[in-house]
């Protein structure tokens, strides 16, 4: 079927992104990635925090070598501008005026200093939209908090909800915040672009990450205020599905199973071959199950501690010298197989380098590989959505500092050759 | 309260969604999805199975223990703001009702398996036949297809084979999950960023509608931190750090402490290490309790943004432990934060509905149960719009509590044929 060229959705809008690390780049990126001019605004005087954080190529720090940074800038272009030089306010304000969108992430106050709050930025015109996107939002006592996603992910609850039972509080092993609230801010600044595009109305977006975190907290907050109960961290149960936890292999690696219905216990009882545990009374219900988890798990556990062989043929063969009977013994991707081929939700625990691995992924390209003029070929995270008509496209690479300063400066900003030269040399490029 | 009550969901008039339709046909990866587009002013319609309603009106916990059709927290929290209306889909009848509502919608959402939307009538097929200007937004566990499209999965499968489960915990217990769903709470996120994108395409593209196709495994791979890189760059694999820090050689990561209250966690670049140790120092040393930070050679040790030896970082982490233990942490990190030293409280969820922040930003509100005689604190704006606001739009709805104003109000379904479809267990 001939199918008609798409205009890419975001094609024509030109973004200033004056945000940072890793909320507000997330943002911006679903922009890019799907058809809009993004610029990055950064400089070399104050870098953007991710060009400093690793992992960097070669494990040699470089302001244009760290794929932390990468990941979140695809599609995107940079220049570079000091706001502390006497000409880079008018600069930026000139470059704003050509913008359909400003993001930003700076804590609260930051950018009306270089009067590039969202009353400055719009005089003159109704149709700018602007999105805020600091840790707690524009009021507040603690609107100055600083911080990133490794402290903020305490705050909103999810190092409360993350760890075992009698231990502490650990939380997830990342930034996490970062990684959850971008997606909510994303929907609202693209909600707020068609209502832009209907009415020609632009807006200000207050975007506190903390108060979009709550909202992945599932029932942990209306259990407390309906209520009166305190949620827990559980390990890798659930409050309500049984077996639910990750089980060490032979190799160890780790399997997570979980029952969330009576068919997934059916068909895991059949997988185990209905060993006479599963089949007794108390195990019956779900309800029945999830006071039985300790004895659940320790059967299996045992089941994957026995049933299990190291992946590798040589390791098997010890195994097969061992004296007794012949046992069935599966490698951690068997056994995975053999359980989902009787409908029980089961999966490995990837590392990021069974990640890349992945077959999955692979078919639905996940991950888009970019040539960078420093990085050379790297992996970039693509959206979790693929849209049958007008896709994302991650274009390219992560911009280096500045590499964008002559179209920037010269086609948008629109100053001449001679005084493009001049403004270099004045160090409002660095 | 249970009289002048206004009925649900309330009117959203100013939302920069308001006159758009969404059908939410989801389970838990989409009905989070859609509640932020209703919240958003859209007119959500959510559609159950007739008199049982939506499995995941079981879904625990429940109002005071006691479960019921219109107990359910999880329902409370994921359906607030929808109209509900019941219909079959196994029946034709069902399906060619549907096909009208499609016809009248902007937004689907669905959450079957890859092989099971087109006896239901929510393939792409059957619902760009109906609407090509629809949009539906299919969310499933591995995408629609793939080696796995069929494979079955919950929240812990898609952490764990997303990539994320590995990267939390630690090395005695291994791997760990978020007790809070964390794939059903990013995969609905990201669904619905999607399904603005596609909304979006379609105005600039002549009204054509589209498929988004939506994995959760991979909504879990975008919540890796920078661990691929890391691989891709380094060839090391990160992995759960317990309460340290990072362990891939970063020079990030954070700190946990406890204190007479609790916990605490600290930044460790920007607040123990780097340029602002030195505030971190200070503030030890005005109440003599620095140790040997406060020489020279430490502070030189702790402000050259190098990492530390393990033994070095032991030393530190013994001396804010011991300055941690038998202070407050609200007070702690007050004066952290006064010093600039990025550091914030482990808060549980009452905590967090106590909080001065939260407070002072007017975050919760109260939305009234009139079927009940109460009221209950849900969270609040998750993005504040100057124009165009967010409006939390009341309680869930009950079972097909909107059947006569949707069949008869949109689709013209007189009430004797409304009765005529309740017999036949269409709706």
């Amino acid at each position: 079927m001939a199918q008609q060229a798409r205009k890419k959705p975001f094609e024509g809008l030109r973004v200033a992104d004056f945000a940072w690390v890793g909320v507000g780049p997330t943002v911006s990126k679903y922009l890019a990635d799907h058809g809009a001019e993004v610029i990055r605004i950064e400089s070399s005087t104050y870098p953007e925090a991710l060009r400093r954080v690793g992992p960097f190529v070669n494990d040699t720090p470089n302001i244009d070598g760290s794929g932390y940074y990468a990941n979140f800038n695809s599609s995107k272009l940079c220049m570079s501008v000091n706001f502390k030089h006497p000409r880079g306010p008018e600069l930026v304000r000139r470059l704003v005026a050509k913008c359909d969108v400003v993001t930003e992430s700076y804590t609260p106050g930051t950018m009306a200093r270089f009067g590039f709050d969202y009353e400055s930025l719009s005089a003159g015109r109704d149709d700018l939209l602007m999105v805020s996107m600091p840790l707690y939002g524009q009021t507040g006592p603690w609107a100055n908090y600083m911080g990133y996603g490794h402290v903020l992910q305490a705050a909103s609850g999810f190092n409360h909800l993350t760890g075992w039972e009698d231990g502490p509080p650990i939380g997830t092993g990342i930034a996490y915040t970062d990684f959850l609230v971008p997606h909510f801010a994303a929907v609202a600044v693209i909600a707020a672009l068609d209502y832009r595009r209907r009415t020609g109305k632009g807006q200000f977006i207050d975007f506190s990450q903390l108060e979009a975190g709550v909202h992945g907290l599932g029932t942990a907050i209306l259990d407390w205020t309906a209520n009166g109960h305190e949620q827990i961290r559980l390990g890798n149960h659930d409050m309500e599905a049984a077996p639910h936890n990750a089980y060490r292999c032979r190799d160890g690696r780790w399997v997570a199973v979980a029952c969330a219905t009576e068919k997934h216990w059916e068909g895991l009882k059949a997988a185990l071959g209905r060993p006479e545990w599963c089949d007794m009374d108390r195990m019956r219900r779900r309800w029945q199950r999830l006071n039985e988890q300790k004895e659940i798990d320790r059967h299996l556990g045992y089941w994957f501690e026995d049933y299990t062989r190291a992946e590798t043929e040589e390791e098997f063969q010890t195994e097969e010298g061992v004296e007794g009977p012949p046992v069935r013994k599966f490698t951690t991707k068997q056994v995975v197989e053999l359980f989902q081929s009787f409908g029980v939700p089961c999966g490995i625990v990837q590392s990021a380098e069974e990640m890349h691995a992945d077959p999955q992924l692979a078919h639905r390209h996940h991950y888009w590989k970019l040539e960078h003029p420093y990085m050379g070929l790297r992996t970039y995270d693509a959206p979790a959505f693929r849209l049958s008509e007008t896709p994302g496209e991650l274009t390219k690479a992560a911009p280096m500092l500045g590499e964008d300063n002559e179209y920037v400066y010269k086609d948008l900003i629109g100053v001449s050759d001679d005084e493009f030269v001049e403004l270099m040399a004045s160090g409002v490029m660095e | 309260m249970t009289q002048e009550s206004p009925p649900v969901p309330l009117e959203h008039g100013d939302g920069p969604l308001t006159g758009y339709r969404v059908l939410d046909l989801a389970d838990e990866k989409g009905q989070l999805c859609a509640r932020l587009l209703a919240e958003l002013g859209a007119d959500v319609i959510k559609i159950e199975p007739p008199r049982e309603g939506d499995p995941t009106r079981a879904n625990g916990p429940f109002f005071k223990g006691e479960q019921g059709p219109n107990t359910s927290l999880y329902w409370w929290a994921m359906n607030a703001g929808k109209r509900s209306i019941t219909l079959q889909l196994r029946l034709e009848a069902g399906r060619e009702i549907l096909r009208k509502l499609i016809a009248s919608a902007d937004i689907i959402v669905e959450t079957r398996a890859p092989g099971e939307s087109a006896a239901l009538g929510l393939d792409y097929a059957s619902v760009s036949a109906a609407n090509p200007a629809a949009i539906l937004v299919s969310i499933t566990n591995f995408g629609q297809t793939g080696p796995y499209a069929n494979w079955a999965a919950t929240d812990i499968v898609a952490s764990a084979m997303g990539g994320h489960m590995h990267l939390n915990g630690d090395d005695e217990h291994g791997p760990v999950r978020t007790t809070a769903p964390q794939a059903f709470a990013q995969v609905n996120a990201q669904a619905a960023t999607g399904a603005m994108v596609a909304l979006y395409a379609r105005a600039v593209n002549a009204g054509v509608g589209q498929h988004v196709d939506v994995s959760m495994q991979e909504a879990m791979a975008n919540a890796m931190d920078h661990a691929q890189q890391t691989w891709d760059i380094r060839h090391v694999n990160t992995y759960g750090p317990g309460v340290g820090r990072q362990t891939a050689g970063v020079r990030s990561g954070r700190y946990l402490f406890e204190t007479a209250d609790g916990w605490i966690t600290a930044l460790a670049v920007g607040g123990l290490i780097g340029l602002r140790a030195d505030a971190a120092i200070d503030w030890l040393a005005e109440s003599g309790e620095a140790r040997d930070l406060a020489l020279p050679a430490w502070r030189k040790r702790l402000t050259a943004m190098e990492p530390l030896a393990s033994e070095e970082r032991a030393y530190v982490e013994e001396t804010l432990s011991l300055f941690c233990k038998p202070r407050k942490k609200e007070a702690l990190v007050a004066e952290a934060q006064n010093r600039g030293l990025g550091w914030a409280p482990v808060f549980s969820p009452g905590e967090i509905v106590e909080s001065r922040q939260l407070a002072d930003r007017e975050y919760w509100v109260r939305v009234a149960h009139d079927d009940i005689g109460e009221s209950f604190i849900y969270p609040g704006a998750p993005y504040r719009l100057s124009e165009t606001p967010w409006r939390q739009r009341g309680r869930a709805p009950h079972i097909g509590e909107h059947n006569e104003q949707v069949y008869s109000g949109l689709l013209g379904i007189d009430a004797a044929e409304l009765r005529r479809l309740k017999l036949k267990m269409v709706v």
